[in-house]
């Protein structure tokens, strides 16, 4: 018999089904992170700096030519800004540089520091030149040689160093601090 | 009162004290949202916040969703968010609930467009028809669950909804739209945005439309069914750090609205607003101060009229301490009044002070606190009517209503994928200026409809406990709440034969007449995938329990209309099943809805109709051109040529086509 509690049970049951059977019919899910959305983060989060850049913004991709995890990344960091990567008010440029040049790299407005870099060496030249650096490696940021560490998978997550931001001269929008992780 | 006040002052001067320099900026949601992906709000804690951090159990329905939902309407685009109850009275006229209690004149419910109140002062209900934007204009709306009322004051008890519009300042959004549809449906709009130099930039909207009203099955005297809204929306730059926003609305429509005991009305609204908010970013913080009024006047029935003016300023800052903590403290000065009968003039004023503290105490943990203190003084002057003049004196509504409101919540962002939440509210829902003192005389006074303003506020209390899960493999997530909520002194609707007050003539008025509680369940799942396809399901569960006060029962609560427990349906339920590519969008929305009794809308309020329960269908397929236009052909209510879904008038079916150009 069919009471108005069994319809009720029913369809219950009946979107459920039909929830699942859409997952599995529709296919495998969207894509990971890869550094095309880690780029898209960081180049968005540039745009939250105190007088910040916009437009033409050139990102030294600093990487180990002596590690191929850190080369590979490089390329793949390169391969996703191509000719020039929009990023809200920014158009990322590209431009690869070996850890031990950071110091005299030209014309570089950011550093993009790749994993297993000597990060400590290469954040202590980039404060020299008062330079932010973004990385995606942890314990870059928790060192204080990158300012800004970007996460993008399983979700979005910034962390800033404040001394290694104020060691380059830079302070965040109030908005933005609010919605990040400050070490 | 001096001890907490002195408290929340040295408090808030220590923060300021220790406050780092910070620069503030009003909120670009744009960016935010897109730099996180995933929507940004400020309505949990007035601090901006992600979605999924807001220690707040809340539902964001984006601009993308509204102009995927085929509606014309706000309450069918919110009909599809968990948990929430509508009910559809006529053409232009819809009553929202957020976890039962649904009602005629819906008074739990407080709702915002961009902060401001647009919820009708007098009796305490939203006129979705009133609110002067455009579809095309909302960013997201915020719907947050039980109450906020450490935030947004009183009456945001059931939940608050908060509209936020594009800010011209950062959204260049212009559009034009005209639409055509069964029940000679015709509306028209447009909106532009515009800037002057570097350091002006606005937006002007507006819009005509025309429906006939449902078939009159009641029948009942109807009126027609038109709406016409015009909006302004500006932000100068008036120095560095510091702009100035100045928004204006005015809306003019007829609907027929409904009024439970008293049928159906067909009203006219003519409302109006203007507000302006200053953000200055400065060393102690992001400063805020503002101001607005809202101006209404309703004619029901060509016959009785309202006039309500409210009127708010306030003033926040907003600031961070260290790396962990972030506060904003608040004051706000609230004035409302309404010419009643007799020459009178009931009206009160509210003196608040609120503050928020929020700590990520853990890398993974966060914790916030917040609180609010409301101090109301109401006042009545001028004369009584004829039959009230014997024995009523101003002097009844000399009186001050104190109330403190509360939000905590912890947000354990257990891993990447998992959070878990924990809220516990206290909020009020503050009598209504109707229901405080709204005299007026019928039959040379021997029937008097009386204000009692001896009533007590509604106190809400909401336990909560969630967790949300992202799944990436479906590109969607996964959600599960769970919800206790206790209201006591609930507020019944005037009735005859009221058992506290004894004069010479017969009385209706208001009355607290009971208690409640409810518990319940919300749970959502959805999914998104490289094809394009993409889909949402939820469902809630509510149980509410009614205990009436002394002198009422389970019976007499119905001819007050807080029969709650039989009105609230226990089950209602959305599934969305959409497609996009790069030219087509095709969208399908399937919502059910148990069974539930509702009040007759006639004169015999004392008797609840059954509403069986009912599912329903509607659907948008659209085309998108070259150049900003689309075309969309959309429909509610497909599976009938008309649907009962509430106590009144049955639903049709109607259909839609939309031609529009955006750029």
């Amino acid at each position: 018999m069919i009471t108005p509690q069994s319809k009720t049970l029913n369809l219950r049951a009946n979107l459920v089904r039909a929830a699942l059977a859409a997952a599995v019919v529709c296919g495998p899910g969207l894509a990971h992170a890869d550094p095309a959305k880690d780029l898209q983060v960081a180049g968005r989060a540039l745009t939250f700096l105190e007088n910040g850049p916009t437009g033409r913004v050139v990102l030294g991709v600093v990487f180990d030519p002596a590690k191929p995890a850190s080369v590979a990344e490089k390329n793949a960091v390169m391969a996703a800004i191509g000719g020039g990567y929009a990023a809200g008010a920014v158009t990322l440029v590209g431009k690869p540089v070996e850890a031990d040049d950071v110091a005299g790299a030209a014309g570089v407005n950011a550093f993009f520091v790749t994993g297993g870099v000597n990060y400590g060496a290469v954040g202590g030249a980039a404060k020299a030149r008062k330079i932010v650096t973004i990385g995606s490696a942890p314990a870059c940021v928790a060192s204080g040689a990158c300012v800004m560490g970007v996460t993008t998978d399983p979700k979005v997550e910034i962390v800033v160093n404040r001394s290694a931001a104020a060691a380059v001269g830079v302070a965040f929008k109030a908005a933005f601090r609010m919605m990040i992780k400050e070490i | 009162m001096n001890k907490t006040l002195l408290l929340a002052a040295a408090a808030a001067s220590l923060a300021l004290v220790a406050a780092t320099g910070a620069s503030a900026q009003s909120i670009d949601y744009g960016s935010l949202e897109q730099m996180f992906n995933e929507p940004v709000t400020t309505s949990a804690t007035g601090s901006p916040q992600r979605a999924s951090q807001a220690p707040v159990d809340m539902d964001i329905v984006t601009a993308q969703d509204i102009q995927r939902s085929g509606a014309t309407d706000l309450p069918t685009i919110l009909s599809r968010v968990a948990g929430v109850d509508v009910l559809p009275w006529s053409a232009g006229t819809a009553d929202i609930g957020v976890r039962g209690y649904d009602t005629t004149f819906s008074p739990r419910l407080l709702v915002l467009v961009n902060g401001r109140q647009v919820y009708l002062d007098f009796y305490g209900y939203t006129a979705w028809s009133t609110l002067p934007v455009r579809l095309e204009e909302i960013r997201q709306i915020e719907v947050v669950k039980g109450p906020n009322a450490a935030l947004f004051g009183f009456n945001a008890v059931s939940g608050v909804i908060n509209i936020i519009t594009y800010n011209p300042k950062y959204d260049d959004k212009s559009f034009v739209s005209g639409r055509v549809g069964a029940h000679s449906y015709r509306e028209a709009s447009a909106g532009g945005s515009f800037k002057f130099g570097d350091r002006f930039a606005g937006r002007l909207t507006g819009g005509v439309s025309k429906q006939d009203e449902f078939k009159n099955s009641i029948p009942s005297a109807l009126g027609s069914d038109e709406r016409v809204t015009a909006n302004l929306d500006t932000v100068t730059e008036l120095a560095d750090k510091l702009e100035l926003r100045i928004e204006g609305g005015w809306a003019h429509n007829l609907e027929n609205t409904v009024a439970s005991g008293a049928g159906y009305l067909a009203t006219k609204y003519v409302a109006s607003d203007l507000r302006g908010t200053l953000n200055w970013d400065t060393k102690i913080g992001a400063l805020q101060a503002a101001a607005y009024e809202n101006r209404l006047r309703a004619n029901f029935v060509d016959a009785a009229v309202v006039v309500n003016k409210v009127q708010v300023a306030s003033v926040q800052d907003l600031f961070k301490v260290g790396v962990n903590h972030t506060f904003r403290v608040s004051a706000e000065y609230r004035k409302t009044d309404m010419p009643v009968a007799g020459d009178g003039v009931i009206k009160y004023d509210v003196k608040s002070a609120a503050g928020m503290w929020n700590w990520q105490a853990l890398p993974k943990l966060a914790v916030t606190a917040a609180a609010r203190y409301d101090d109301l003084k109401l006042q009545r002057t001028g004369g009584f009517p004829a039959g009230l003049a014997g024995f009523a004196s101003n002097s009844l509504w000399d009186r001050r209503i104190t109330l403190p409101s509360y939000n905590a919540g912890v947000v354990w962002a257990a891993t990447g994928a998992d959070t878990v939440r924990v809220t516990y509210a206290r909020g009020a829902q503050i009598p209504t200026l109707t229901a405080l003192g709204a005299l007026s005389t019928f039959g040379g006074g021997a029937l008097i409809y009386g204000g009692n303003p001896t009533l007590e506020p509604t106190i809400v209390t909401n336990y909560g406990v969630s967790y949300d899960r992202a799944l990436p493999e479906i590109g969607g997530s996964a959600s599960i709440r769970a919800f206790y909520q206790k209201s006591k002194d609930i507020i019944g609707s005037p009735d005859f034969a009221h058992p506290d007050i004894t004069v010479p003539v017969v009385v209706v008025t208001f009355a607290n007449v009971s208690a409640s509680d409810m518990r319940g369940v919300e749970a959502t799942l959805k999914g998104a995938y490289k094809s394009g396809v993409r889909w949402t399901a939820n469902y809630a569960y509510t149980d509410v329990n009614d205990k009436p006060k002394a002198g009422y029962t389970s019976a007499t609560l119905i001819g007050k209309v807080a029969a709650y427990a039989l009105t609230t349906p226990k089950h209602r339920a959305n599934l969305n099943v959409g497609w996009d590519d790069a030219k087509w969008s095709v969208d399908g929305f399937v919502r059910y809805q148990s069974k539930f009794q509702m009040n007759d809308v006639g004169l015999t309020r004392g008797a609840l109709e059954q509403v069986d329960g009912y599912t329903t269908l509607a659907a948008r397929v659209a085309r998108k051109f070259d150049q900003g236009f689309t075309v969309a052909v959309s429909g509610q209510g497909l599976t009938k040529s008309r649907q009962r879904q509430t106590s009144g008038l049955e639903v049709d079916r109607r259909v839609f086509l939309t031609l529009s150009k955006t750029w």
